[in-house]
């Protein structure tokens, strides 16, 4: 062995550490890490396809073949662990030798057509074949010849230029958590493909474009649209969950061509959401609002901003002269940004108002005042992944935050068990150790169960048990959870959309936060996009900015229900954003004056904005704007805009701000967006979970016995903006809108798959045809919303569905 | 010495004489001045003059969008938007050449992996209003449907030297 460089300079040598020599230059390595490892961490180039530092190593395209000391054959350096005076050469003729080998019969059978490939011009195979390849190809045979696959609205395949790295394979399974892409055949006949004709259908599919180091899996909604070289890069942050990934927003002559992730390793590693690559599509469509537009008289006019103005501003100063300030409400789509939801509801308090909300999906509000100050995940990102026991209470995690589903998954594969109290069985492509899976009201029973479970094994709590919690007898599935959370550490304990839509939201939460509380566990809320940015800017009734209290006006759910005279809707649209849409229609429509600053034109939606709004004001949506995200860790992340506003659109904070001024009302004169983000003075808070009190009702009331329905939001029907995203429409996530029940249900109600049942509710009754689900419990159908065909119906409470007659 | 020398030169005129001797020479020698537009300069066939877009002896326009030109252009005075055509291929939507920002150096014809943008021979071309100095995509076909044989010949005339 040769001798050890003198390391007395740098750090002790460590046991696990091993000291190679790569080019003659010694470096330090940790025992077991693969060469490339240790080349990339120094900066030396070694090429490859195969092997990317986010997937398990498959060493099958041999571009990595590097020299070795001793070895009789170049090996590859990404499948090579290092070993102690290991001596590397990665650019010696022989190691440059076997690469330019490689790289001519990588280029037998690929296609030498670059000017058609929308790869070219950012593709690994055509940088390496420069550096790599010969002039003049000696391959005069026939090239292999693979049929396309179609695999989906969102992916656009050129099967040819496959190189077999199997990236794609690699990230199906273990990634993403379905193997959907995988390799059949041997040798020359390998192709990839589906297996059986299928489209590719997860939440992270597009990641596999990114991945794919040849043309061979693209962008279908990009193709042939643009070229990498021609496009400008703008960093920025996605508004649809609360995961707040890092993207690049790419345009082109100040039009967004499209989306690529940017690597931040505490948020989203190098991954995107396909619902957030693919959601600006949306934003270049026929459907943009581009000039402020009054209703006067019943005929709507296209006016400039001014005129627009002064007519809101008389408009609002009417409402408030004859009925008062507090009939004037203001609804915020929680994707806005955090300076957008502070100037509202700024706005709205200067006037005297505080019915200011953006929690849309929720009707149970009891809690308000004992919730902390914004909706936490209870620790970073990050630590999700070490996390030893996962319950998730009321979350398709899965579809709804794509990005912490992925963290889960990764936490299942290091051991951590994962636990489910759900009202639909979801898929979370990671093997559930326990799961409950029922109807809402048996939601909360179930976890009252864990808690129970929890309570019996003699931990103490600050509370005093109502009968019906500590009498419960657990079940064992509920025994089994309670066992889990209470002896895996880290463990933690995950709020969902689902529940906090859920009918008895609060009542779910008090027994979340108590069950976190007994297993020693950490409370997180997954909140819907800018959630957490939406309480800290004081866009909730009852806290002004940063948590302070206020004189609580009403919320989201009671601005509804008991409608009001004026309405200010910061880019919502009230029947499919709204819990109950026929109520939120009804209520506009039965206002004097409803305001709608909306990025697009209400006129091609299924709402019947036209009707009830009096003034649109095209708001710049976020690759437009400036602004913040906070996200579920409560990280504040700034952005700049993109691409210039589209037309007369204006950004949400100078819409708000001018209206402020117009409005007379003091402290609106901000000239640059820091000084708004200034005021929201929220370092003194700290994050937490915890409920200040626990509302456990005396008496449980659950309707057990009668059909309920299960109310959920599909991951593609949430905004304005997903909602118009066309190639996200045409997903397999995006089925048409049904009544979903199980095979036991549906007999019951002695009908079957594709039947048409008329849906009645407490208010509202519509025809659905029937799907027979699985997932789903008996005594419950789930009906998605954000559809039109299911806007008049209410959220919650008992259904009756009765067969109607086929259309 | 040097002084009488220059003063007998300049008495005796002759400087004068030696320029009009340049002068009677070309008084006598053969005209090279065109009578343009009667006449014409002769021109090399890789004479660069107005652009035009080329098409397959089937009628199938050559170009394929991959925006080489577009990139290598010194002048940024081409501008492509591309699209996948029905059939699934890759084609231009809009093809612009701006003639007041071209330097007319050929690199987009260098740089063209299917020959299809060219530079013709035809150099009189003129505007006569605002705008139309912006060559458009189906009058870059035009010019190319005009000229192809010229075209064609000029191409295999150079093609040994390429
Ligand atoms: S499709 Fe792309 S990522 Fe998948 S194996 Fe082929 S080259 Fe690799
Ligand atoms: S001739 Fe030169 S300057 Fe003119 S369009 Fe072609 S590349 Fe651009
Ligand atoms: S280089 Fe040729 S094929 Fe490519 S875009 Fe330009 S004209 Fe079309
Ligand atoms: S990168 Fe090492 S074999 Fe592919």
């Amino acid at each position: 062995m040769s001798a050890k460089p003198d390391m007395s300079t740098t750090q002790p040598p460590d046991a696990d550490m091993v000291t190679i020599e790569v080019n003659g230059e010694p470096l330090r390595a940790k025992k077991g890490s693969m060469v490339i490892q240790v080349t990339d961490a120094a900066g030396i180039y070694v090429p490859r396809f195969c092997y990317h530092h986010k997937l398990p190593i498959a060493a099958n395209c041999r571009m990595c073949l590097v020299e070795i000391e001793k070895a009789p054959k170049p090996m590859p350096a990404c499948a090579t662990p290092v070993a102690d005076g290991m001596k590397v050469f990665t650019r010696s003729a022989l190691a440059h030798d076997a690469q330019r080998g490689v790289m001519e019969f990588l280029l037998i059978n690929h296609p030498l057509d670059c000017p058609i490939c929308d790869q070219g011009g950012e593709c690994p195979l055509q940088d390496l074949a420069l550096g790599y390849g010969k002039d003049v190809s000696r391959y005069a045979e026939k090239k292999r010849v693979v049929h396309d696959k179609n695999i989906g609205p969102l992916i656009a395949t050129e099967m040819t230029r496959c190189i077999h790295c199997t990236r794609c394979v690699r990230f199906g399974q273990q990634l993403a958590g379905i193997m959907e892409l995988g390799a059949t055949g041997r040798g020359e006949h390998t192709e990839i493909g589906t297996f059986i004709e299928r489209s590719v259908d997860s939440e992270l599919s597009g990641n596999v474009i990114d991945i794919c180091p040849v043309g061979a899996l693209t962008s279908k909604p990009f193709r042939f649209t643009a070229r990498a070289w021609e496009l400008t890069s703008h960093p920025s942050i996605s508004p649809h969950d609360c995961v707040g990934s890092n993207l690049n927003v790419e345009s082109r002559r100040h039009k967004v061509m499209r989306v690529l992730p940017r690597d931040n390793e505490a948020i989203n590693e190098c991954w995107l959401s396909d619902r957030d690559r693919f959601s600006y599509t949306a934003l270049n469509s026929s459907d943009r609002l581009q000039s402020p537009m009054i209703r006067d008289g019943g005929r709507w006019q296209e006016v400039d901003w001014s005129t627009a103005l002064e007519f809101t501003v008389a408009g609002l100063r009417r409402v408030i002269d004859q009925h008062g300030s507090n009939q004037i409400g203001a609804l915020a789509a929680p994707a806005s940004t955090l300076e957008e939801l502070y100037l509202l509801q700024k706005l709205l308090r200067s006037l005297g108002s505080s019915n200011v909300d953006h929690r849309l999906r929720q009707s149970d509000f009891r809690d308000d005042q004992a919730l902390p100050p914004f909706p936490w995940l209870g620790q970073s990102i990050e630590d999700l992944e070490s996390c030893q026991s996962v319950l998730l209470v009321g979350s398709n995690i899965r579809k709804e935050q794509p990005l912490l589903g992925l963290r889960l998954r990764h936490a299942g594969r290091k051991g951590a068990q994962i636990m489910a109290i759900n009202p639909v069985d979801y898929d979370l492509a990671a093997p559930l150790a326990h799961k409950i899976i029922a109807s809402p009201a048996d939601m909360i029973l179930g976890l009252a169960g864990v808690a129970s479970a929890l309570a019996a094994r003699g931990k103490a709590t600050r509370d005093r048990l109502p009968d019906w919690l500590s009498k419960r007898v657990p079940t064992a599935s509920e025994q089994a959870i309670a066992q889990v959370l209470a002896t895996r550490k880290p463990a933690a304990v995950l709020l969902g959309n689902l529940a906090a839509s859920h009918p008895q939201a609060a009542t779910l939460r008090a027994l979340a936060d108590l069950v976190a509380e007994l297993a020693g566990a950490a409370l997180g809320v997954l909140s819907e996009a800018n959630g957490a940015g939406a309480w800290l800017a004081g866009c909730v009734p009852h806290r002004e900015a940063a948590g302070k209290a206020a004189n609580a006006g009403r919320n989201a759910y009671s601005m509804i229900r008991e409608p009001l005279q004026a309405y200010v809707l910061l880019g919502v649209e009230p029947e499919l954003d709204c819990l109950e849409g026929g109520r939120a229609r009804s209520a506009m429509e039965a206002a004097e004056f409803v305001i709608m600053m909306t990025p697009f034109s209400p006129a091609s939606a299924p709402t019947a904005a036209m009707q009830y709004a009096h003034v649109l004001l095209p708001l710049a949506p976020f690759t437009e704007t400036d602004g913040t995200f906070v996200n579920c860790e409560g990280r504040w992340q700034s952005f700049t805009a993109a691409v210039r506003p589209l037309g007369e659109t204006r950004p949400g904070w100078k819409i708000l701000r001018i209206l402020g001024s117009r409005l007379g009302q003091p402290g609106f004169d901000y000239s640059t967006i820091d000084e708004v983000r200034a005021e929201i003075d929220a370092r003194t808070l700290t994050p937490s979970s915890n409920l200040g009190e626990r509302l456990l009702p005396p008496e449980l009331r659950v309707d057990t016995n009668t059909l309920q329905r299960i109310y959920e939001v599909p991951l593609y029907r949430i905004d304005s903006v997903v909602r118009r995203a066309e190639a996200l429409q045409q997903t397999a996530d995006n089925p048409k809108p049904a009544a979903r029940m199980s095979a036991v249900q549906a007999a019951s109600l002695n009908v079957n798959d594709g039947a048409r049942v008329r849906v009645r509710v407490a208010h509202g009754e519509v025809v659905l045809d029937v799907a027979i689900d699985t997932r789903v419990p008996d005594q419950c159908v789930l009906i998605p919303s954000g559809y039109p065909e299911t806007i008049s119906l209410d959220a919650h409470g008992a259904v009756s569905l009765e067969k109607a007659e086929k259309a | 010495m040097n002084v009488l020398k220059r003063y007998l030169q300049s008495f005796l005129f002759f400087e004068l004489l030696k320029g009009l001797s340049v002068t009677g020479r070309h008084l006598f020698a053969r005209k090279i001045t065109v009578q343009y537009p009667e006449e014409r300069a002769p021109q090399s066939p890789r004479f660069r003059g107005l652009h035009a877009l080329r098409r397959y002896p089937n009628g199938e326009e050559r170009c394929i969008a991959c925006k080489l030109c577009e990139a290598v252009c010194p002048a940024l005075a081409i501008t492509i938007e591309s699209e996948e055509r029905a059939d699934g291929t890759r084609r231009t939507t809009r093809y612009d050449i701006d003639l007041f920002k071209c330097v007319y150096c050929g690199f987009c014809e260098e740089s063209c992996p299917v020959d299809s943008i060219v530079e013709t021979r035809f150099y009189e071309f003129h505007f006569e209003n605002r705008g139309e100095h912006i060559i458009t995509k189906p009058e870059l076909l035009a010019v190319g449907d005009k000229f192809e044989k010229q075209i064609a010949a000029d191409r295999a005339a150079d093609a040994r030297y390429r």
